[in-house]
C-alpha cells in the first residue's frame, strides 16, 4: 500500500435504473490520489461528476469495487462500516458551490459544530477554529453571522469548516461557481496551498478551464471511465 | 456543545415570539374554558357550602330543586325535626327571578328562607355591605353582581323590596347572582297568582292560593348519627326523596353542569388538537426552510440525532413559551368573562404536560422530513 495515498479506487462501478432506464455512469474506475494533490474533476454535465464525488464522500453507494480512504478500506462491494457519516465527519471535508454555512450560527460556531460532534472539547475546537480563521485572514469576524460577511469571506469560512477536523480528503463541488474570476483564482490558489501545507488530497469539480492550470492533475470522466491528464 | 435549537430561535426570534403568542392565545382560551368549568362547579357548590346542611328532603321521586321542580309542604320541617337524630330543620325555596334594571331584566336565583329559623343561607363572610334579613316582608339581600346598592327599591310581583344587604361571590350553578328573601315573600312570589288569575280560578271554583309549599326541607344531623342511615329512614317512612350533602353535590355536578362540562371538555380537546396541529405546521414549515442546511449538516457528517434533537427542542420550546403566553393571556382576560372563571394551578400543570407531549407529537412530521432528507441535495447548487 502506498503510504502517501489519500484515495484509492479499484474496479469501481456505478449505474442507475433497470431495463430501458438503465444508465451505466462509472465503469471499472481505477485511480489513486495522493496526499498533497489538488485534482480537478471535469466532465460534461450528467457524466457522473457529482455521483463520483458522492461515492468518494461515502454518501452514494457504488454497485461494486473497492474504496480506500487513506489507509482504511471503507468499501468492498458494500460499506465496511454502518457509520459512513462518522467517516465523513472524521476523514472528509466538503466545500460546495455556495458557502452553505448554517445561517443561525455565528462563524466560530459554524466551524466548531463538527469537532464538537466528534467530542472535541469546546475550548480546543474554538482554538482550532480561531487558528483557521487567522490562516484565512478573517479572524476578526469570528462572532459575525454569515449574513454579515461578503461572499468571498463566507467561502473562506466554508473552506475553513472543511478543514476543521484535519481531514485527509477535501471534496469540493465547484467551489468557485459563485465567485468572479479573480476571487475564483484566489480560492483555487488557496486550495493548492492548503493541499501542500496540510498534506490533504483535494478533489475539485470545476467547469472553469482557467482553474486547471493551478491543479496537479485533471481527472476526466470519458465514456464512463476515468482518465487522468497532467495539468 | 452548541445548542442548535437555541441558536436557531435566536436567529428567528421575532417570528418565534409571534408564533408562540398566537399559539399561547389558543392555550389561554383552553385555560379559560377549564376555568369556566371549574367556576361552574364552584358556583354550584356556593349554596351547598353556605347552607352547610346534612340532608335535603325533597318531593318524592325527584332530584330536588336544583335539577327539577320539587314541592313539599312547609310543615314537613316539623315532622323532620321530631326525628331524634335531627338537630335542625328548615324550609327553603329556590326560584328564578328577573330583577328590573333600567334597560333590561337581570336573571337571578332567589333563595327564600325563614329569617327566624335555625339555618341561615346567607354566609355572613360574604356580606360586604348592609345586613341579613330582619323583617319578614319586603327586604332583599342581593349579590354585588346585580349592581344594586343598599336602599334601592326593587319591584317584585306586587311589592317593592328594599335592598338591605349586599353579598360577594354568591352565584348559582348557572352563574346567575343569588338574592335572598324571606320565606313568606318567596312563597308569595312563587305560589301566589295575580288578581286576574285568582278571579278566574274562583269563577272555576278553584282555590288558587296555596302558599305553604316550599321546594325543600333542609336539615342538620346530630353528631354520632350516620347521614345515610337517617336519609334511608326518612325515605322509608315519609315517602320523600332524601339526599345527603354529597349526593346533592353529585346532583349539581352530574345533572346540572354535566352537559356544560361535556361541551367545555369537547371545546378544550378541539382547541388542544388545533394548537398541536398549528405547532406541527409551524415547525414543519420552519424545518422546510432549513432543508438545505439540514442536507449540508447530514452531508458533512452530523448525526441525525443532533438534527432531530434540534427540531424536537424547538417544538418543545415553542410549546413551552406558548404555554407561558397562554397563562399570561388567560390571567389578563379571565375577569372580563361574565361567568365565574376559576384558574387553578393544577389545571395549568396538566395543560403544561399535555402541551409538552403534544409538542413532541407535533415534531414528528418535521423529524420524519429530517430523517428522510437527502444529503446529496446539498450538492449541485
Amino acid at each position: 500500500m502506498n503510504q502517501n495515498q489519500a484515495i484509492k479506487i479499484q474496479h469501481l462501478n456505478k449505474s442507475f435504473g433497470k431495463g430501458d432506464a438503465y444508465v451505466d455512469v462509472i465503469h471499472d474506475a481505477n485511480f489513486t490520489i495522493n496526499k498533497g494533490e489538488l485534482v480537478a474533476l471535469i466532465a460534461p454535465s450528467g457524466a457522473g461528476k457529482t455521483t463520483l464525488l458522492m461515492m468518494l464522500g461515502c454518501v452514494e453507494s457504488p454497485d461494486s469495487g473497492t474504496i480506500w480512504l487513506g489507509d482504511e478500506k471503507v468499501y468492498e462491494n458494500k460499506w465496511l462500516t454502518k457509520e459512513t457519516r462518522k467517516i465523513r465527519r472524521e476523514k472528509i471535508g466538503f466545500i460546495f458551490q455556495a458557502h452553505y454555512l448554517i445561517p443561525f450560527l455565528n462563524i466560530v460556531d459554524n466551524l466548531t459544530l463538527l469537532p464538537q460532534t466528534n467530542k472535541v472539547k469546546d475550548e480546543e475546537s474554538k482554538q482550532k477554529a480561531r487558528e483557521l480563521l487567522e490562516y484565512f485572514d478573517i479572524a476578526e469576524k469570528e462572532n459575525a453571522m454569515p449574513s454579515q460577511l461578503s461572499g468571498g469571506q463566507n467561502q473562506r469560512v466554508a473552506i475553513a469548516r472543511a478543514l476543521i477536523n484535519d481531514p485527509e480528503i477535501v471534496l469540493a463541488d465547484e467551489p468557485t461557481a459563485a465567485l468572479d474570476t479573480n476571487r475564483s483564482i484566489d480560492v483555487v490558489k488557496m486550495l493548492k496551498k492548503i493541499a501542500i501545507q496540510r498534506d490533504v488530497a483535494i478533489v475539485m469539480v470545476t467547469h472553469d478551464e482557467r482553474m486547471l492550470e493551478y491543479c496537479d492533475k485533471i481527472m476526466k470522466i470519458e465514456n464512463k471511465t476515468i482518465v487522468f491528464n497532467d495539468a | 456543545m452548541i445548542h442548535l435549537a437555541k441558536e436557531d430561535i435566536k436567529h428567528t426570534l421575532g417570528k418565534f415570539v409571534v408564533t408562540a403568542m398566537g399559539v399561547g392565545m389558543l392555550l389561554g382560551i383552553v385555560l379559560i374554558m377549564v376555568g369556566v368549568y371549574r367556576g361552574m362547579i364552584a358556583d354550584a357548590e356556593v349554596i351547598l357550602n353556605d347552607l352547610n346542611v346534612d340532608l335535603w328532603i325533597v318531593q318524592d321521586d325527584t332530584l330536588g330543586p336544583f335539577a327539577e321542580a320539587s314541592k313539599v309542604h312547609e310543615d314537613l320541617k316539623y315532622t323532620i325535626k321530631t326525628i331524634n337524630a335531627i338537630d335542625k330543620s328548615e324550609a327553603i325555596t329556590f326560584q328564578n327571578l328577573q330583577l328590573p334594571l333600567p334597560h333590561k331584566k337581570l336573571a337571578v336565583f332567589a333563595i327564600g328562607y325563614d329569617i327566624y329559623g335555625a339555618i341561615n343561607p346567607i354566609n355572613t363572610k360574604r356580606l360586604i355591605a348592609g345586613r341579613v334579613l330582619k323583617n319578614e316582608h319586603y327586604e332583599i339581600v342581593v349579590s354585588d353582581k346585580t349592581l344594586y346598592k343598599l336602599g334601592d327599591k326593587i319591584k317584585l310581583g306586587r311589592n317593592f323590596y328594599t335592598v338591605v344587604g349586599i353579598t360577594h361571590g354568591t352565584v348559582a350553578s348557572g352563574g346567575d347572582p343569588l338574592v335572598y328573601v324571606s320565606l313568606k315573600d318567596a312563597q308569595e312570589l312563587q305560589f301566589t297568582y295575580s288578581n286576574k288569575r285568582i278571579e278566574t280560578d274562583r269563577a272555576r271554583g278553584i282555590l288558587s292560593k296555596n302558599s305553604d309549599l316550599v321546594n325543600a326541607i333542609i336539615a342538620t344531623v346530630k353528631p354520632g348519627y350516620i347521614n345515610e342511615e337517617i336519609a334511608k329512614d326518612i325515605r322509608k317512612w315519609l315517602h320523600k326523596s332524601v339526599y345527603t350533602r354529597a349526593q346533592q353535590k353529585v346532583v349539581l355536578t352530574r345533572y346540572v353542569v354535566e352537559k356544560a362540562s361535556k361541551q367545555i371538555g369537547l371545546f378544550t380537546v378541539i382547541l388542544v388538537v388545533v394548537a398541536t396541529i398549528i405547532i406541527a405546521l409551524i415547525i414543519y414549515t420552519m424545518t422546510l426552510e432549513k432543508m438545505k442546511e439540514i442536507s449540508i449538516m447530514k452531508l458533512i457528517g452530523l448525526p441525525n440525532s443532533l438534527i432531530v434533537k434540534m427540531i424536537v427542542e424547538e417544538t418543545m420550546l415553542l410549546g413551552f413559551f406558548a404555554f407561558i403566553f397562554g397563562n399570561i393571556f388567560s390571567h389578563l382576560i379571565y375577569t372580563k368573562f361574565p361567568k365565574n372563571v376559576l384558574l387553578q394551578l393544577q389545571d395549568a400543570w396538566v395543560l403544561f404536560g399535555i402541551v409538552m407531549v403534544a409538542s413532541v407529537f407535533a415534531s414528528f412530521i418535521a423529524v420524519k422530513k429530517v430523517i428522510n432528507a437527502d444529503p446529496t441535495a446539498a450538492i449541485g447548487g
